[in-house]
């Protein structure tokens, strides 16, 4: 143990001293998270185009659904030509775009049934998807207010009242009641708002942790190649005590990475409670934990620096993909299934809840005995894994 | 009465379908500087392995300093130090740091490791350079030194020595070669690759020339080149070529 904790102090010290390494491996992280804070900072609503190709220029109920249309909060709308608007579906520039019909108008006010088309690449993506729904929130507004015209229309229509007359009654009607409806919706907000700083740290803190598993197997694959493994294992070093104080000192470094951002979200977001960081630092260590047995494992099964180094991209791309770090995941969906196998999911998960939910460690402890999990076996498997050289201990 | 320190019988090694080492046997004596010559891809570097722990034999044995190497490996490392032939130094410490790592990992406690380290330092030669700038600003004799140096932390009974002047300066090699002279008189044993002959000769009491994973000849120099002339005007060298071929090995 003794000789564990001295390379650990060795390696620490190499990275402490190391001031390139240093700057990238901390200020990195806060730069990113800069970024991200800076392009969606303060704005946590939706955000959307309505690509519209009108066809029915002039038309009353088209200017009325592109109206009503504009009403929406976060909803732009830009107007294209159909050609253009076909050119650029085609070239995957728009996901969709919605073309309303010559003679829409006519049609409605002839009481003639008419259609408004989607056009789509596949499912038009999120944004598209809450566009369509949308369109026929506007476009079923329309519809009702015109069946309502036709029905009082038609139950009045022997009563000697001209039809302008029940038109101008019938839209006064639906005047008020959009001023005052009778059913309202309320948005009640529970907890913490789901801002960028919650949406965004534990996905960027988590992958740069995870970035480090490069370095963690490029540190076997250095002392391999060097020969210092050779000469620290001819003095009386046992394999497990070199593991072990590697192990020790990436889980620190990894440990020193973290908290220096959440203690940048305690000073600057207040996003903890004091007990709340705490818990934040447990996750922290026992996630920069699992991280550096990866890098060992992976360090284990390295001949060459290249082979390290191209093992952990292909690891930490697909677990960081895999994790919603950037893109949200649906519940439910294949890839909330595939998430399971990236570690950051689970350490995002438990950040999340500490940060938005109001969590506790006792609230995440499937998602810590995990990561606990993966750091045992993972060190054992990294041991077992390991040659010193080809036909080596 | 001379002690047999070092007692390897009929080591073989095998890398998938090459035989790395193949039969060798043979003893070092306590004090003794016993060379191990031969060709690029001998065998040399891989008996070393073995002898030093580092790799099983496929079959053999071997005893050092009375212990049994498979019965009890943690001993023997204990009184055996190795100087590789790569440079096993870590390049962002100082020489003197990189001293006080190994010497730790050796068993020493910190003041024993500061204390033999500055005392290996001074025998390089390097005692003004030692705490000064990391070994990676070093020369390349500088670093040969510093390498050796770190191989004498803890005072091992026998030393492994792979090539220890490969590519350095006549200076820091003659450095080394009276270090490795002081170090026979105060009866530390050695084993010594090397490429240099003139080396070999006037350092080891008997070399063994190893080829193809065999040893072809082991003698005293003398007596090696007694075989193929008079001794007096036959080098070394000249005995090597004969015995090994003057074909290229790689």
């Amino acid at each position: 143990m003794k000789k564990a904790l001295i390379i650990m102090a060795k390696e620490v010290r190499d990275f402490l001293r190391d001031k390139g390494d240093l700057a990238f491996s901390l200020l990195l992280p806060i730069l990113i998270f800069g970024i991200f804070y800076g392009a969606f900072g303060g704005n946590v609503g939706f955000n959307g185009t309505a690509y519209v190709v009108n066809e029915d220029p002039g038309g009353k109920y088209s200017a009325l659904l592109l109206q009503n249309l504009g009403s929406y909060k976060g909803l732009t709308i830009q107007m294209l030509s159909a050609s253009d608007a076909n050119d650029r579906l085609n070239r995957s520039n728009i996901l969709l775009a919605l073309f309303i019909p010559q003679g829409f108008s006519a049609n409605l006010a002839a009481d003639q049934p008419t259609q408004l088309t989607f056009k789509q690449r596949g499912n038009g993506g999120t944004e598209g998807e809450i566009v369509t729904s949308m369109v026929e929130g506007a476009a079923d507004s329309i519809s009702q207010e015109l069946q309502i015209q036709n029905n009082v229309q038609t139950a009045v229509s022997n009563s000697g009242i001209s039809a302008q007359q029940i038109n101008v009654t019938v839209q006064q009607f639906v005047a008020q009641e959009q001023a005052a409806p009778l059913l309202t919706v309320q948005d009640v907000t529970t907890g913490n708002n789901p801002d960028p700083v919650n949406q965004y740290l534990p996905g960027i803190m988590t992958m740069f942790v995870l970035f480090a598993v490069n370095l963690t197997a490029q540190t076997l694959v250095d002392e391999r190649r060097k020969g210092t493994l050779e000469r620290l294992l001819v003095s009386k070093l046992k394999v497990g005590e070199l593991f072990l104080g590697k192990f020790l000192a990436y889980t620190a470094r990894g440990f020193l990475q973290t908290t220096i951002l959440l203690l940048l979200a305690y000073a600057v977001f207040r996003i903890f409670t004091p007990v709340s960081f705490l818990e934040a630092l447990v996750i922290a260590l026992i996630f920069a934990a699992t991280c550096s047995t990866i890098g060992l494992i992976i360090g284990a099964l390295s001949k060459t620096p290249n082979q390290a180094t191209w093992i952990s991209v292909f690891i930490t791309m697909v677990m960081v993909m895999l994790s919603g770090t950037f893109v949200a995941i649906s519940p439910g969906s294949v890839l909330a299934t595939l998430s399971h196998v990236s570690i950051n999911t689970y350490a995002n998960n438990a950040f999340s809840a500490l940060f938005t939910h109001g969590g506790s460690l006792a609230s995440v402890w499937t998602d810590i005995a995990v990561m606990v999990g993966v750091a045992i076996v993972g060190l054992v498997i990294s041991r077992f894994l390991f040659r010193v050289t080809e036909g080596g201990k | 009465m001379t002690e047999e320190f070092v007692i390897a019988k009929d080591l073989h090694k095998s890398f998938k379908d090459l035989k790395a080492v193949d039969g060798v046997s043979f003893t070092i004596e306590k004090g003794e500087i016993f060379g191990l010559l031969g060709p690029n891809g001998a065998g040399k570097t891989t008996t070393i392995r073995i002898l030093s722990t580092i790799i099983p034999a496929d079959n053999g044995e071997v005893t050092i300093g009375g212990y049994d190497l498979k019965k009890n490996p943690d001993a023997v490392r204990g009184i055996i130090g190795i100087c590789p032939q790569e440079l096993a130094l870590y390049a962002d410490l100082s020489a003197f740091e990189n001293l006080i790592f190994f010497g730790r990992m050796a068993g020493l406690s910190t003041k024993e490791a500061a204390q033999q380290a500055m005392a290996n330092l001074e025998l390089m030669g390097l005692a003004d350079r030692g705490k000064k700038g990391k070994v990676d600003k070093f020369s390349g004799g500088m670093k040969r030194r510093v390498n050796l140096a770190i191989s004498l932390m803890g005072h091992p009974e026998l030393l492994f020595l792979d090539e220890p002047t490969v590519g350095i300066d006549p200076q820091s090699r003659n450095n080394i070669f009276e270090t490795i002279q002081n170090l026979r008189e105060k009866g530390m044993t050695i084993l010594y690759t090397t490429h240099y002959m003139e080396e070999a000769d006037k350092l080891c009491r008997r070399v063994a020339i190893m080829d193809g994973g065999k040893i072809i000849a082991m003698d005293t120099p003398h007596a090696l080149k007694s075989q193929i002339g008079n001794p007096e005007h036959v080098t070394l060298e000249e005995v090597f070529l004969k015995l090994t071929g003057r074909s290229l090995r790689d």
